[in-house]
């Protein structure tokens, strides 16, 4: 019963998270001296012209009319003008990008896969480095491996995605010329050309998410071997193995779970620059097509898809802790 | 092209030009070879979407959506030579009452890409359906000049609208409500494309439009790409304007401007066959200044946008053209110049008109002659002159945020201030931006840095949206909010105008009046650069427009 009422206040406060959301995108739009309208206007652009395009698309409403449709569109779909070029969108409707002309839910559900392959793939790769290189620092503390893993951390850390995916492009697929320089092929067409060409930006990805890893882990170990259960467990006879794999780690991955679920949350939500760098057809550019073009239903889908997948992540890591620490159960 | 077409201060102002000849010379992509039929051409683009609906569409004559579709009439487009309307789907139109009536005549045999021969009321379903506000946003010369277009919405509930009449299959003309001599050149807009009459209803018309041109589109995936085939139905003798040398045509979208140099440049695989849509940046262009063969597939173009300085002539106390006058004294283009592109020769020459190089009618002249880098004493005494001895009170400056625009506003600055001319630079996001200079009513700037080059190729599209007092606000140009009476006159005099070579005439008296008045200071023609693959053959940028020519273009076997 205590596990029910916990997972529900849960996902109540998500979806009351996810509402406030909505509704300061769309406060903070409308207070941005910008007429969503303009760049339906055409050139030369007329009085006439723009009060017909706002019309159009909904804009001339003030703006709390406007989110109560949105609002209303989840439920009940939107229909935009009239007539044989009325451009209906079925519930439950996130909103019609009219720069792209297409569904605002469609247009995330083709970006997914994307996002999602380059997201889950570099987590997996920075989630192995970065906690494997941080255990072994710890335990060869003050050797050449410890300080080896410490230098490339701080060099994950203060080197931007931007360059360090441009040297990546430069060096390996220039100079080395051994992987390819982006583009995306979708899993179910070819599995190893979506590896392959998903290689360069995971590691890119992983090389910068790595570093905050390393960093935790190792001072998290360091710790947690210090700890008194940790010279019991020594006492009782078990083996180094056991002591760091079945004793410290599960201490140390306490951290660990929290900064991965939000970082993974937020990656899916769009790996902007890396997207960009490779030239990934992911939610990231869509969210800058978004915000060049003025496109507010697009840009409300994009910040409401990236806050629910943060928003969700934290749910997950919440009912993550009890499995991993006996401590977090409820009664 | 969307985004380079929008000229106003954000959209054109930044990446510049270069290479390392004379001003004058104009290199061609030194590294081309003759262009042959055949083989897959790429484009690579920073944009995640390419629009190939015409009524949305503002895209210039001779790019993207000229590959696909035909209009009435299109544009003369060779380096060293001025622009003029040539035939397209129709001959260049007739008028024989002084420019209200124009008819034009559909050529015989010119087809769509399903096979249907493409008649008058297609061509007239395609400029009505620019009128539906579901598909409003392309370029709309044509909306408040034809007859009835007021008011008129679209065909779609069965309305016709009066402006068009079409006697026979081959025949359309056009009522408008004054005389306008550039009618030729606004049939050679994206909404003088035929749509196939009874379609395009549909808000996805881009994705799958019915082509007249040498290719259609086979294949759209939004932010990846957009695959161009041969149309079997084009028919090569019908066109003079496109070659239609590729077999396929594909745009890649969503790319790095910084990846699409490095692959440019490295020039292997299918890069061969590509060129860059969008301007090489001035970083990139020093870059590639190192390597021989990189700096040989650059193509850059002999002039280009005018870039200039704003003036809000609705304020104290820039109200008084004597003071505005000390400005064209004040500004040192040199420095503007080196902020722009790191040299004078990158950035692009120095204006002092307001009429684009390639264009009919413009007259070379310097009303206010001085050194590249001014004259701050000369500024000084007709400060002083003006009541103002000890110089003006602090001017607001306003610029966007990108593409360089508070280097090169910091440069203004220091130059002004040596005349006694003190600014405070404020810079905002686009949006809030456009907002401010070209929405609102009123406008609190002084000062903003702005660029502009036309729709298309007539001296009136340099002028009119920039200073005819009717664009002020509303999402109009006219940055300076420069109202003059008799230069709307004259505006409207020279529109009324059908010969060529006399509304040139009358459009440099105009460049001439406008300056006088010193709402603006012309600063450079901004250069842009291109670069391409070493298989690309005929890749060229000609006087007006200051982009790549799409239609001509080929690849080497």
């Amino acid at each position: 019963m205590g596990t029910l009422k916990f997972v529900g206040t849960r996902l109540a406060g998500a979806v009351l998270v996810l509402f406030l959301v909505a509704l300061s995108t769309y406060a903070v739009f409308y207070l941005v001296p910008a007429d969503p309208a303009i760049q339906a206007c055409g050139r030369p652009c007329t009085d006439q012209n723009l009060a017909l395009a706002r019309e159009f698309m909904g804009y001339g409403d003030p703006w709390w009319r406007q989110f109560l449709d949105f609002a209303g569109g989840l439920f009940t779909g939107r229909v935009f003008g009239s007539g044989p070029t009325a451009i209906r969108c079925e519930a439950p409707c996130f909103g019609y990008s009219f720069a792209q002309n297409t569904e605002v839910l469609a247009l995330i559900g083709e970006r997914l896969p994307v996002t999602a392959s380059l997201a889950v793939g570099a987590a997996v790769l920075w989630l192995v480095t970065g906690v494997g290189a941080g255990v072994v620092a710890a335990l060869r503390r003050g050797t050449a491996w410890d300080r080896v893993a410490l230098a490339s951390s701080v060099a994950g850390v203060s080197a931007p995605v931007y360059l360090v995916g441009l040297l990546g492009i430069l060096l390996f697929g220039f100079t080395l010329d051994v992987v390819p320089v982006g583009g995306y092929v979708p899993f179910t067409t070819s599995p190893v050309d979506w590896a392959w060409r998903l290689a360069l930006p995971w590691a890119v990805l992983a090389f910068s998410h790595a570093a905050v890893y390393t960093r935790l882990t190792r001072a998290q170990m360091l710790d947690t071997l210090g700890e008194d259960y940790i010279r019991t467990a020594r006492a009782k006879g078990l083996t180094e193995t056991e002591v760091v794999g079945k004793h410290a780690l599960r201490n140390v991955l306490l951290p660990v779970v929290t900064v991965f679920g939000v970082d993974l949350g937020t990656l899916l939500g769009g790996a902007v620059i890396t997207e960009r760098v490779f030239g990934l057809p992911g939610l990231g550019g869509l969210l800058i097509e978004a915000v060049g073009q003025r496109d507010l239903p697009l840009l409300l889908g994009c910040t409401l898809f990236a806050a629910f997948l943060v928003v969700t992540a934290n749910v997950v890591v919440d009912l993550c802790y009890g499995a991993l620490d006996p401590r977090a159960r409820l009664a | 092209m969307t985004r380079s077409r929008l000229a106003v201060a954000a959209a054109l102002a930044g990446a510049l030009a270069v290479t390392a000849c004379g001003a004058n010379e104009q290199p061609q992509g030194g590294g081309q070879a003759t262009a042959t039929r055949g083989g897959t051409l790429r484009v690579l683009t920073e944009g995640q979407t390419v629009n190939f609906d015409p009524a949305k569409s503002g895209s210039l004559a001779v790019t993207s959506l000229a590959l696909v579709h035909r209009r009435l009439t299109a544009w003369h487009n060779k380096p060293g030579e001025q622009a003029g309307v040539v035939p397209d789907l129709a001959d260049v139109g007739k008028t024989d009452d002084g420019g209200r009536t124009w008819t034009f005549t559909l050529q015989e045999g010119v087809k769509f890409s399903d096979g249907t021969p493409i008649t008058s009321a297609d061509v007239k379903w395609g400029v009505e359906r620019s009128f539906s506000p579901a598909f409003s946003g392309g370029l709309g010369y044509h909306k408040q000049l034809l007859e009835g277009g007021a008011d008129y919405r679209g065909p779609f509930e069965g309305a016709e609208l009066k402006g068009v009449e079409t006697p026979d299959s081959r025949t359309v003309r056009f009522r408008l409500v004054r005389p306008y001599g550039d009618w030729p050149w606004v049939v050679s807009t994206p909404a003088f494309a035929p749509v196939p009459r009874g379609k395009g209803a549909e808000p996805d018309y881009a994705e799958h439009p019915v082509a007249s041109g040498p290719y259609q589109l086979a294949k759209y995936q939004k932010g990846v790409e957009a695959k161009l085939t041969r149309n079997p139905h084009w028919d090569q003798k019908t066109d003079q304007v496109r070659a239609g040398l590729p077999d396929e045509v594909v745009f890649q979208l969503g790319q790095d401007a910084s990846v699409v140099s490095q692959r440019l440049t490295a020039d292997s695989g299918d890069d061969k066959s590509a060129f860059g849509a969008s301007f090489v940046s001035a970083a990139q262009l020093a870059q590639l200044s190192g390597n021989p063969s990189a700096k040989q597939r650059v193509v850059t173009s002999k002039s280009g946008a005018l870039a200039y300085l704003a003036l809000n002539t609705e304020k104290a106390p820039l109200d008084n053209p004597k003071v505005r006058e000390a400005f064209q004294y004040a500004v040192d283009k040199t420095s503007f110049q080196i902020a722009s592109a790191g040299t004078a020769q990158l950035a692009g020459d120095v204006a002092t008109t307001l009429i684009t190089e390639g264009i009919t009618g413009r007259k070379k002249f310097d009303l206010f002659p001085t050194p590249p880098a001014g004259d701050p004493e000369k500024a000084k005494r007709l400060l002083a002159e003006a009541g103002f001895p000890d110089g003006l009170p602090t001017l607001d400056f306003l610029v966007t945020k990108t593409n360089n625009a508070p280097e090169k506003a910091q440069a203004l600055q220091a130059s002004l201030a040596r005349a006694g001319i003190k600014t405070t630079i404020r810079t905002l996001d686009g949006d809030a931006y456009t907002e401010e200079t070209s929405v609102s009513p009123t406008a609190e700037f002084d000062l903003t840095l702005a660029s502009w080059q036309p729709d298309f190729p007539s001296a009136n599209a340099n002028i009119q949206p920039l200073f005819a007092s009717s664009e002020i606000g509303g999402g109009g140009y006219n940055l300076s909010r420069y109202r003059n009476p008799e230069v709307d006159r004259l505006i409207d005099a020279a529109q009324a105008t059908v010969d060529p070579a006399e509304a040139g005439a009358k459009w440099a008296a105009i460049d001439e009046l406008v300056l006088r008045d010193s709402p603006v200071v012309p600063l450079i023609y901004t250069r842009n650069s291109f670069l391409h693959g070493s298989k690309v053959a005929g890749l060229f940028i000609a006087d007006f427009p200051a982009y790549p020519n799409y239609l001509q273009v080929g690849l080497t076997p």
